[in-house]
Parts: structure tokens; C-alpha cells; sequence
């Protein structure tokens, strides 16, 4: 029991001197120890470490890559003059964790106002020298990287990395989106405008087609029919020809007969007949001789 | 990644065994002592060769008891447990050490190390120009620049995981709020690329897959420990105040198609209609054809077979023929009979009245003959038919038909 009481005391004292000597640094931590105020020595790595109690002080910062982003979007103006609102936001961390005490005195808050008005400067500059097209799409890349280069280079005087600058949006301001909705109502006016006369005329072309090929197909049909009918007239008069060339002499009678017949068909077809025609000749005397004549 | 370590793999599968466990911790502490920095590796080694030193020498001392048990809660402190789809995150003093899989784990306890337990597998999800549903819109963040300077609404939706627990904690502060900062850069540089018709409809897939592809180069740039497993469009549009324009401009593709075959309809109705009349004119004409050689051949025979009797006898045949013509004709017809021996030469035939006449009816049918019978005694042959013709409107027909007859 005597031995126990001034072991445990040990063993308390122990504990307490070490919790005010020792420290550790976390992985995402950078750390400065301070003695009186002065720095005297920045770790980097995470581990644990020794300190004098009380004369000495640590402070912590992140080492972490930390992300700026503007608030509210920023007005830009191109080299055509055109307004944008730009929105970016930065990839940030710290490097020189020493510098970076001495510059900003350890305030994240200020570091970010440094850091935020460096980098939007560097931006405007390089979207003044650029198209509206051009910061949009074409160099978009190369605004970034500009700018992420210039600004690194101003970053670095108060021990801070620049990892990346990024365009968050790229936008037109509202009061000139109206122009642009004004255009892409056209353009599509225009289009659909096109579509349907397209279409017309399409089908104004498939109906002259098929009013083309009805001529062509009657005529052709016509053609045709003519031929055949030819054709069977001709056929019919060779037949008539070799029929009636046996004997003309008695076609030609035989003919005339058939169309004395065909004309005086109708009842009301006057006919004047003379007593001397031959038709007759029995009328006048039974013997069929012109006897009356003779007498005269 | 330290995952893949074949070593901890073998730590983490099978059930809890305690031996290894107990192993394990006599490793852990063996490997503390020997390597720390002097001066707290004294403090520990006292307190601990205490406690393991006096066991057995006191076993009976109330102090050493309870040394002991204050060391065996202090260690007992150490255990936690990694529940599956997490991993834990050891730091020994602040410092990296390992990554543990899903199970019962055990670390020194503090203030040697310390365990953060991170969402491994857990899919989680960011939806960038609407909240919650595609309806709920949020317009400054999905409208978008085109390449052609046009604006288009767009809502997308990153589902991502963490591949690397370290990374993800040591790496970056705030690692979500960065992915939902990439996605929108990414999506605002891939749509800045493409024209607004290949953004609203053909590209779309492209889109999604390009800007995928960005946001992981970036969030492996700043090493985050994030996989990208998707960006999905929810919605690529016009925007509201233009939408009106473009609905019109798909109608007006549908018009098209409509007018075409309407067109079509058109040629469809007309073109058989065509080749129907065609054929019927084809037809008529094979029938005409047929009927004039028919009838060629008919008449060709009867006069070939008239003629074969006519050659036998032909005076009487010819006065036969003739002699039936004048029937038929004179039969037929209205006849005035003169007899040029009377030899009045200034003959007065009123044959326009005649014909008139004729039409009238019977009673006139008398007279009508009368002022052309010259000869009385001889007397006329007037026609039995003549009067027949009682009809007035049926000779007047005649009449007509016969004046177009004539003129014809």
C-alpha cells in the first residue's frame, strides 16, 4: 500500500505533463508552433510531436484542397462589349503554411476575399480579350488555364496553391436573353416554315407526277387503241377487197342494191316515180314493151 | 489502393476470431512500443510494464486489480465495428494508417488512434436545374449556353460513389458540394461545345457521356476519391418562353409527312383510275377490231355465196335482185307516180306540202294525191302506207331524221 499511493501519483503527473507537452497533427492538418509568438517550427506530416508546455502554442490550418466559390455571379464583358455573368469557382489549398500565416495572419476568410478578387480580375481580363462564342465554347479551356496560371502566380506570394480554376456558368444577362429567345423563335419559325412548304411541294410534285402518268397512260392507251382499231379496218378491207374483187362488176350491183335498200327505208321518204322507169315497165303494158311509145 | 493489400484482405474475411484479434493487439502494441519516440514510449512503457509486471508478482493487491481493469476497459475501448458497405479509416496520432473492411475491428484505443467510419457503397445523388422531380425547376442552374448561342433547359442528375475512403477524407474539404460544382462546369463546357440541335436531339447520350467523362477527370484531379457511376439527363428542352416555337416547328414536320401523303393519296387515287379507263379503251378497241373483221367476214361470205349463184344464172338473179330492191324500196316509201306522156311540161309537184300532208293525217291523205294526178283516168296509186303515217309527231321525227340525214 505504500508503494501504491506515490505510483498512481506518478503515473497522473505523467499523464498531465504529457497532454500539455504532446500534440498530434492530423492528416488533414498542417501545424505551426509558436514560442511566444514567433513561429519556430511548421510540420506538414501528421503524426504526434513535443512541444514545451505553456511557453509554447500550436495552430492548426487545413491542408486539405479547399473549394472558393463566388457568391453571385459576376457581369463580364466581352470584346464585342456583350454583358456575361460569369460564375466560377476555385480549387484552392495550402502550401506554404508559413507564408501563408505571415500574409493573411491564418484568417481562411481573408485569404478567400485575396483570392477571389485576384482571380476575378485575372478572369474578366481574359473574357474582355474573348468573343462571346469564344468564352462560351471555343476557349473556354484557355480562359480557364490562363487565368488559373495568372492567378497561381499571385497565390503563391501568400503560400497558397491554385489548383484549378473552373467556369461554373457562362450565362447571358436577363435583360439580354430577349433578343436570343427573339432569334431562336424565328429560327424556328424559319424552319418550320421550310418544313411545310417542303412538304407542299412535295406533294404538289408526287400529284403533277400522277396527273403526268394519267395523260401518259390514256394516251398511250389511246395509242394503242387506235392501232388495234386500225388494224381491224384494215383487216376488214382485205377481206372485203378479196371478197369483191372476184366479180366487181356484180359488187358494184350488188353494193348499190344494199344501199338503195339502207336509204329509203322510212316511210316518209318521198319518192317520184316516172312511169317510163323500168320498175314500171309492166305497169304500162303487159307485154312490158313501150308500146305507147313505139305508137307515137 | 490499399484495399486491394493482400494483408488486410486476409484480416478481413471469416467470422470474428478472437484469437486473432488478441494477436492482433499484442502486434499493434509491440509495433507502438518499439517504433515511438522515446519520451512518451517511457510514460507507456511504465504504466503497461506495471500493470503486465505486477500481475503476476501481486496477484492479490486490490491497486493491481484494479490497474488491471482499467487497463482492460481502456483496451476493450478499442473494439468497433465497420458495418458492410462502410470502411473505416484508422488514424494512428492524426496519421493514416489503414483502411478496414466491413466486420468487428479493433484499435488502439485513444489517444494512439482513432477510426472514421465512411459511407463506402452508398449511391448517392445530385440533381443539378430541378430539385426533387424534373417539374420543380431551378432556372439558374439548368439553363445553358449553346455553341450556337442559343439557351436550352437542361436537368441532369450524378450518382456517384466513393472509391477511395482516404481520399475522400483527407483529400478535399466538402467533397459532395465539389461534385455537384464539376457536374455543372463539366455540363456547362460540354453543352458550350455543341450546337443546340445536337444538344435537344440526337446528342443527347453523347452529352451525358462526355460530361461523365469530364467530371471524373476533374474530380481525380483534385483526388477526391469519387467515382462518377452516371450522369443521367432527365431533361434537355427549350427553354419555356420558346418552347411555344419549337412544338410548332415539330407540327410542322408532321405537316409535312401529312402533306406528302395527302399527295400520295392523290396519286394513288388517280394513277389506277388511269390505267382502269386505259384498259377499257383497250378493250373497246380489241372489241371494235373484232366487230369490223366479223363483220367483214359475214358480208365478205354472204356476196361470195350470192355470187356463186349469180354466176350460175345471172340475168335472172340480177332481175331477181333488183326487182326485190324496188320492192323493199318502193314498198316502204311514199311514192308519186307521173306519167311523163302527158306532156305537161310545166309539172307542178308541191312536195313540201306533200310531206306535210302526210303528216296531218288520213283525210288529207286523199287529197294530197289529187292535184298531182294529172291524169285522172289513169288515176294515181296512191300508197296504202301513206296514211298510215298517222302519227303527226312520229313523221315529223321522220321528217327531221331525214333532213339530218341529209345534210350529214
Amino acid at each position: 500500500m505504500k508503494l501504491t499511493m506515490p505510483v498512481l501519483a506518478l503515473v497522473v503527473a505523467v499523464l498531465l505533463v504529457a497532454s500539455q507537452a504532446l500534440y498530434t497533427v492530423d492528416q488533414r492538418q498542417y501545424a505551426i508552433r509558436f514560442q511566444l509568438g514567433e513561429i519556430i517550427e511548421t510540420q506538414s506530416n501528421a503524426g504526434l510531436y513535443v512541444k514545451v508546455p505553456i511557453m509554447q502554442n500550436i495552430k492548426f490550418y487545413d491542408k486539405r484542397t479547399l473549394v472558393l466559390d463566388n457568391t453571385e455571379p459576376d457581369r463580364m464583358t466581352t470584346s464585342e462589349k456583350k454583358p456575361l455573368l460569369v460564375d466560377f469557382f476555385v480549387m484552392w489549398r495550402i502550401v506554404d503554411v508559413k507564408q501563408y500565416y505571415i500574409s493573411v495572419a491564418g484568417d481562411e476568410e481573408a485569404a478567400r476575399r485575396r483570392l477571389s478578387q485576384t482571380v476575378r480580375a485575372n478572369l474578366a481580363e481574359e473574357i474582355n480579350k474573348r468573343t462571346v462564342h469564344d468564352a462560351i465554347s471555343g476557349e473556354r479551356d484557355k480562359i480557364m488555364s490562363t487565368t488559373r496560371q495568372k492567378a497561381d502566380q499571385d497565390a503563391k506570394t501568400i503560400g497558397v496553391e491554385i489548383v484549378d480554376v473552373r467556369l461554373r456558368r457562362v450565362e447571358l444577362p436577363p435583360d439580354v436573353t430577349a433578343p436570343v429567345y427573339a432569334r431562336m423563335e424565328s429560327e424556328r419559325r424559319r424552319v418550320a416554315n421550310e418544313l411545310r412548304s417542303q412538304g407542299q411541294a412535295e406533294s404538289e410534285k408526287i400529284r403533277a407526277d400522277a396527273d403526268r402518268q394519267r395523260t401518259v397512260i390514256l394516251a398511250d392507251a389511246y395509242r394503242d387503241a387506235q392501232k388495234i382499231k386500225g388494224d381491224g379496218d384494215a383487216k376488214a378491207s382485205a377481206i372485203y377487197a378479196q371478197a369483191y374483187g372476184i366479180n366487181p362488176e356484180f359488187y358494184s350491183f350488188y353494193r348499190s342494191l344494199e344501199a338503195y335498200k339502207a336509204t329509203f327505208r322510212n316511210k316518209s321518204d318521198m319518192m317520184v316515180l316516172d312511169s317510163a322507169s323500168e320498175f314500171l315497165k309492166y305497169m304500162r303494158t303487159p307485154s312490158g314493151n313501150p308500146a305507147p311509145k313505139a305508137a307515137k | 489502393m490499399s484495399l486491394n493489400d493482400p494483408g488486410k484482405r486476409g484480416n478481413s474475411g471469416g467470422p470474428p476470431d478472437l484469437d486473432e484479434i488478441w494477436r492482433n493487439v499484442n502486434r499493434r502494441l509491440n509495433e507502438l512500443f518499439n517504433r515511438k519516440p522515446p519520451s512518451p514510449g517511457d510514460n507507456n512503457t511504465d504504466s503497461g510494464g506495471g500493470g503486465g509486471g505486477t500481475r503476476p508478482r501481486l496477484p492479490l493487491s486490490g491497486v493491481g486489480i484494479l490497474i488491471a481493469l482499467v487497463l482492460l476497459v481502456w483496451l476493450a475501448s478499442g473494439f468497433y465495428i465497420v458495418d458492410e458497405g462502410r470502411r473505416g479509416v484508422v488514424t494512428r496520432f492524426g496519421k493514416y494508417t489503414e483502411t478496414t473492411q466491413p466486420g468487428p475491428r479493433w484499435h488502439l484505443p485513444f489517444p494512439v488512434e482513432a477510426v472514421e467510419l465512411v459511407d463506402f457503397s452508398q449511391v448517392k445523388t445530385i440533381e443539378i436545374g430541378y430539385r426533387n422531380s424534373p417539374k420543380n425547376k431551378v432556372d439558374k442552374e439548368a439553363l445553358m449556353l449553346t455553341d450556337d448561342e442559343n439557351i436550352i433547359d437542361i436537368q441532369f442528375a450524378v450518382q456517384y460513389n466513393i472509391k477511395s475512403a482516404e481520399d475522400y477524407l483527407f483529400n478535399v474539404r466538402k467533397p459532395d458540394l465539389i461534385v455537384a460544382f464539376v457536374a455543372q462546369t463539366a455540363m456547362g463546357e460540354v453543352v458550350g461545345k455543341a450546337k443546340m440541335d445536337f444538344a435537344l436531339y440526337e446528342g443527347r447520350e453523347q452529352i451525358a457521356k462526355s460530361a461523365e467523362k469530364l467530371m471524373q477527370e476533374m474530380l481525380d484531379r483534385y483526388k477526391t476519391g469519387i467515382y462518377v457511376q452516371k450522369v443521367t439527363l432527365q431533361n434537355v428542352q427549350p427553354p419555356d418562353k420558346v418552347q411555344a416555337a419549337f412544338d410548332d416547328a415539330v407540327k410542322a414536320g408532321q405537316d409535312r409527312e401529312r402533306f406528302r401523303n395527302e399527295g400520295q393519296a392523290y396519286a394513288n387515287d388517280v394513277v389506277p383510275r388511269a390505267r382502269g379507263n386505259a384498259s377499257r379503251l383497250m378493250e373497246e378497241a380489241n372489241g371494235y377490231k373484232a366487230e369490223v373483221v366479223e363483220r367483214a367476214e359475214g358480208d365478205a361470205s354472204r356476196f361470195k355465196q350470192i355470187l356463186v349463184e349469180y354466176s350460175k344464172a345471172p340475168a335472172v338473179t340480177r332481175e331477181r335482185l333488183y326487182l326485190d330492191m324496188m320492192q323493199s324500196v318502193v314498198g316502204s316509201a311514199s311514192k308519186v307516180m307521173m306519167d311523163q306522156k302527158t306532156g305537161n311540161n310545166l309539172l307542178y309537184l308541191p312536195l313540201d306540202k306533200l310531206i306535210q300532208q302526210s303528216g296531218p293525217g288520213t283525210a288529207a291523205a286523199g287529197s294530197a294525191t289529187t292535184p298531182v294526178e294529172t291524169n285522172p283516168s289513169r288515176g294515181g296509186v296512191p300508197s296504202p302506207e301513206t296514211p298510215s303515217a298517222a302519227d303527226p309527231s312520229r313523221s315529223r321525227d321522220a321528217l327531221r331524221s331525214r333532213e339530218r340525214g341529209e345534210t350529214r
